[in-house]
């Protein structure tokens, strides 16, 4: 092994991310003003910064993959299409975060550099092409993640949601290096690449079938699958709102990115895809549990926070379709995922970011009743919810409809009958989505006004919701480029 | 051009509206009622210049060109008449609104002229993911006109509205990605074209699949009997409006995808189904006659009625003869204008008494002379007398019926005792006279019972400039039906002659799925080109 610095030049962005993050904890530290309005704007120029030279990169990154670090991290197309969506979600939270934090008086400056870091293992995790670096980047990722859970320290749900997340992530991380340490044993091997190759040879080891399918657990966790998702309602309920959204998009996307490299690359072999336990077949019954669940759960909230921490389970679902789907017709569905995730993310930063909007010191407002007649006092945040929740239901012409189309379209093309089915219970799935999704919809417009509405005035925020609600209309009239990047970033 | 323009011009107007203020109430309205105006007087222009022996007007702009989406417009004349019903009927709508919508008058306006959008755009697209994203669009303005302005038990009605209606198309979407799919494996192209999609023939297996899903999406908008049951809430609850849209465009993309996308792409299925589903639409006559009969409000009637009327039309369809399916468009259309017609009466009526019950009138015609002549010419157009709309699609249809047998020389014999059906269904002709004369009748004669009617206005200036216009077109599809045959019946020929080439492609062949070759006997796009 050796270190040959002219590499650190191909992780720049994760490193201005990591860097501004302790950045801003000294300048916080020691600036000495309690005015900490600066961090906000700092935080989106840093995640601007490395969305600049991540697309600086992308046209270098088409000549094969990089490989950095003896293969421990690469800098492909993959990773900085990821990475792009990643800092979005970041900047885009802590845009949100800024006037949810002064409105309900826990201004505590650690919260940039905690999305920085979160960011900044997410990063990793998008670019990690060894089992090493995977856990790495998840640690980092989680650790600051259960943090910013917890941060509305005097809020005692945000103190539960944060130990709940806490145990059962620590719990998932066990699994999931439980998992890394039997395929290590099995096949002498970390890099993704070299597992793929000595996969044809040991592919029918129980052990190292056991490693994968512990690994799956443990990312099962992450992305809130059933039944892998318990800890998932009470956490982005608990969470303060920006960071629910932060967790809802940055987190699923991260550890989705690793699905797909993983189970691409390293488990890519058919008869570990779709033989007996073969992943895919896996998967294809946790995909259908997991939307199922997560929609009827969300039909019967009655806070619509948590029933969006439901919809959050139930969209993981549909993107491991996209996963499944992988396993049947290769690396070319990764395409459709990483469109899902786009939109997903804006649409999901957008909602969430109306709900933190809403609520006012004291009162967070959560309650559907709570939203009644807002399209009579403020028409044009109803009207972002709408948007955000037409396109969650998959309605065109929003990015969710899009996105649902060019996952559905990618799961046929494998022409496997079952896939056929899990298309239609995806569909009908949808269809109990729209029932929840609407029930907000209705109650902004179609009701009078209960308790009159006194939302946080932020420009921050505003802007926020401006550029997700703008985003998920135009890239669901648009959604070309998206699909052609998308497709590039999958080759 | 003249397509895309059509059909973004209600969009650009909600657009203007949206920044218009919100105080400005006669403005918007103005603004709105010029624009559908407009429009209409833009789709005028399509006559001229219409090509009858193909598509007119094709505008084909890649949308999303690596999955094969093109922005592709067309109009033939299966659609032609049905695009102008729309754009003649949205300005009355509006000019019918104009005082019964008082509150929100920006945010109606706004959604009635993208449901405009979305209703043009569905008949004219001719790539089938645009045809879906239309058909959607088309779904969440009217939820919003039926929850914001509706009645009491809006909400209920709405979220009803939306749920039957996802079902269906939803299911629908995964049929046309499958028919996507399947023709990429064979074709090695990706394409949503419309006539593309014809080429493949899908095994028999597969096409009962497919047909399945876009007929349960069409059948719930049309509605067949059983699937109707969200239509009477909908109707009822919606404002006069929404009923009229609701009632004679929208009901009308049921009836219309059958023609357009369903039959005609897994004919194999159709010859399957057609007898389950025309009884179906037999029994929708009888049962929705009988059934508005004994309703007490007058909207819940009229939107039974409807059921009614529906039925002649899949009764058309499914029997798959020129003449059937000359009459199926036709009473799309007279339905589309007496019916429109009568949910503008009962508004007239609603907005004078604020109540739909029938037994609260009685002896208006004494009271309202102007009003009961209008009236009762709609009336007997909805019932189907002759010189009135009503009649000549329900007899073509009935003909096309009773004579279908012999027809199906070459096609497979979708029902062994067609004439048995024409029996049926003759008897819901005289029932839709029963139960409509029968609430004219309650409506219009006999004494005065409630002290409120006698001072009742008739008709004002504007109630007038809104009904002059439906008045005529009952007359003139009545009287002078080949002003609109002329251009409906070679399209349908067109559409009956490809349907047989491709049943007998896919009865005969034992390699399904296939590909057939190239249609080069239809006159496809570039003759509509050179009129453009």
């Amino acid at each position: 092994m050796s270190f040959d610095p002219a590499q650190l030049a191909q992780i720049a962005p994760l490193l201005v991310v990591l860097a501004g993050g302790v950045f801003l904890l000294m300048l916080e530290a020691f600036s000495g003003s309690r005015n900490r309005s600066y961090l906000m704007p700092l935080t989106v120029i840093i995640c601007a910064i490395a969305i600049g030279l991540e697309l600086a990169s992308w046209s270098d990154a088409a000549h094969g993959s990089r490989v950095i670090f003896d293969g421990m991290l690469t800098a492909d197309r993959l990773s900085i299409f990821m990475d792009c969506v990643f800092l979005t979600a970041a900047a885009l939270s802590a845009m949100l975060s800024a006037g949810f934090m002064r409105e309900h008086r826990f201004e505590h400056g650690e919260l940039y550099p905690l999305i920085l870091f979160a960011t900044g293992g997410m990063m990793m995790l998008g670019a990690a092409t060894s089992l090493v670096t995977i856990f790495l980047g998840i640690e980092t990722m989680s650790i600051a993640v259960y943090v910013l859970t917890g941060s509305w320290r005097r809020a005692p749900k945000s103190s539960e949601a944060a130990m709940k997340y806490y145990l059962n992530g620590a719990f998932s991380t066990a699994i999931l290096l439980y998992g890394i340490a039997l395929v290590y044993g099995a096949s002498g091997a970390t890099g993704l690449a070299e597992l793929g190759q000595r996969a044809s040879v040991l592919g029918t080891q129980p052990i190292f079938i056991l490693g994968m399918l512990l690994i799956l657990v443990g990312l099962g966790f992450k992305i809130a699958a059933v039944p892998f998702h318990m800890w998932a309602p009470d956490a982005y309920e608990g969470a303060p709102s920006p960071v629910s959204a932060f967790m809802a998009t940055g987190v699923k996307a991260a550890a989705f990115t690793t699905i797909l490299r993983l189970f691409g690359t390293a488990f890519a072999r058919p008869e570990l895809a779709t033989g007996v336990v073969g992943w895919a077949n896996i998967l294809a019954v946790i995909a259908v549990a997991t939307m199922t669940f997560g929609n009827l759960a969300a039909l019967r909230q009655d806070n619509v926070k948590r029933m969006l921490a439901y919809s959050s389970i139930a969209h993981a679902g549909y993107l491991l379709i996209g996963v499944v789907a992988m396993g049947v017709v290769g690396v070319e569905a990764r395409g459709p995922v990483l469109y899902y995730l786009v939109a997903y993310t804006f649409t999901t930063v957008g909602a969430f970011g109306v709900v933190a909007w809403l609520g006012n010191r004291g009162d967070e407002r959560l309650q559907i009743d709570d939203w009644a007649g807002l399209a009579s006092r403020h028409p044009a945040a109803a009207l972002a919810m709408t948007i955000f929740m037409l396109s969650l239901g998959g309605v065109p012409p929003t990015a969710g409809f899009f996105a649902k189309f060019y996952l559905f379209r990618i799961a046929l093309e494998s022409a496997a009958p079952w896939m056929l089915i899990l298309v239609v219970i995806a569909v009908l799935n949808s269809v109990v989505s729209v029932a929840y999704y609407l029930r907000v919809v209705t109650a902004m417009y179609f009701r009078e006004v209960g308790r009159e509405p006194q939302p946080i005035r932020a420009r921050g925020m505003s802007l926020a919701l401006v550029i997700c609600a703008v985003a998920t209309l135009a890239i669901g009239i648009l959604p070309g480029w998206l699909s052609d990047l998308a497709a590039l970033a999958t080759r | 051009m003249i397509l895309t323009l059509i059909t973004f011009l209600p969009l650009c107007g909600a657009l203007l509206c949206m920044l218009l203020p919100r105080e400005e109430e006669g403005l918007l309205r103005g603004t709105a009622f010029v624009t559908a105006l407009a429009t209409f007087v833009a789709s005028l222009f399509l006559l001229s210049g219409f090509n009858p022996h193909g598509w007119s007007f094709v505008v084909d702009v890649p949308w999303v060109a690596a999955l094969g989406i093109h922005y592709h417009l067309g109009v033939d004349g299966i659609s032609l008449w049905l695009v102008l019903l729309t754009t003649f009927l949205v300005p009355i709508v509006l000019l019918g609104s104009w005082h019964s919508i008082n509150k929100k008058v920006r945010e109606f306006m706004v959604t009635v002229l993208i449901l405009e959008t979305g209703m043009i755009g569905t008949f004219l697209a001719l790539d089938l993911f645009m045809f879906y994203v239309f058909w959607e669009v088309m779904l969440i303005p009217m939820y919003f006109i039926i929850g914001i302005w509706g009645g009491d038990r809006r909400l209920y009605a709405s979220i009803k509205f939306v749920l039957f209606t996802m079902v269906g198309s939803l299911l629908m979407v995964v049929a046309i990605i499958y028919l996507y799919v399947r023709h990429h494996e064979l074709a090695h192209t990706w394409s949503f074209d419309y006539q593309e999609l014809s080429r493949l023939v899908l095994s028999p297996h597969e096409q009962l699949f497919c047909f399945g899903a876009f007929a349960l999406a069409f059948c719930i908008k049309i509605p067949l009997f059983p699937l109707h049951t969200w239509l009477p809430d909908a109707h009822t609850e919606a404002p006069t409006g929404g009923s009229v849209l609701l009632a004679s465009v929208m009901l009308k993309f049921g009836t219309y995808g059958l023609l357009r996308f369903a039959i005609p792409y897994f004919p194999d299925a159709m010859a399957e189904l057609a007898p389950l589903l025309s009884v179906l639409a037999v029994i929708g006559i009888i049962y929705g006659s009988l059934v508005a009969f004994a309703q007490k409000d007058m909207k819940k009637m009229i939107a039974y009625s409807s059921v009614a009327h529906l039925g002649f039309v899949v009764l058309g369809l499914m029997m798959w003869n020129v003449k059937a399916i000359d009459g199926a468009i036709y009473v799309m259309l007279a339905h589309g204008i007496s019916t429109g017609g009568l949910f503008l009466c009962i508004g007239v009526l609603y907005e004078r008494r604020h109540t739909r019950r029938i037994d609260e009138y009685g002896g208006i015609a004494a009271v309202m002379p102007r009003f009961a002549g209008v009236f009762l010419i709609i009336t007997l157009a909805s019932i189907g007398l002759p010189a009135l709309c009503g009649f000549v699609g329900e007899f073509l249809v009935l003909t096309g019926t009773f004579g279908a047998y012999a027809t199906w020389a070459g096609l497979p014999h979708f029902f062994a005792h067609p004439k048995v059906l024409a029996l049926f269904a003759t008897s819901g002709v005289i029932l839709s006279a029963v139960y409509m004369l029968f609430l004219y009748q309650r409506l219009m004669y006999g004494p005065i019972t409630h002290a409120r009617n006698r001072e009742l206005p008739d008709l004002s200036r504007r109630e007038v400039m809104v009904f002059v216009p439906i008045v005529i077109m009952a007359f003139w599809l009545g009287v002078y039906p080949s002003t609109f045959l002329r251009t409906i019946d070679p399209a349908v020929d067109r559409t009956v002659a490809a349907f047989k080439i491709k049943y007998q492609a896919g009865v005969q062949a034992t390699d399904l799925p296939k590909m057939l070759p190239e249609i080069a006997a239809s006159p496809a796009s570039p003759e509509g080109e050179e009129k453009r």
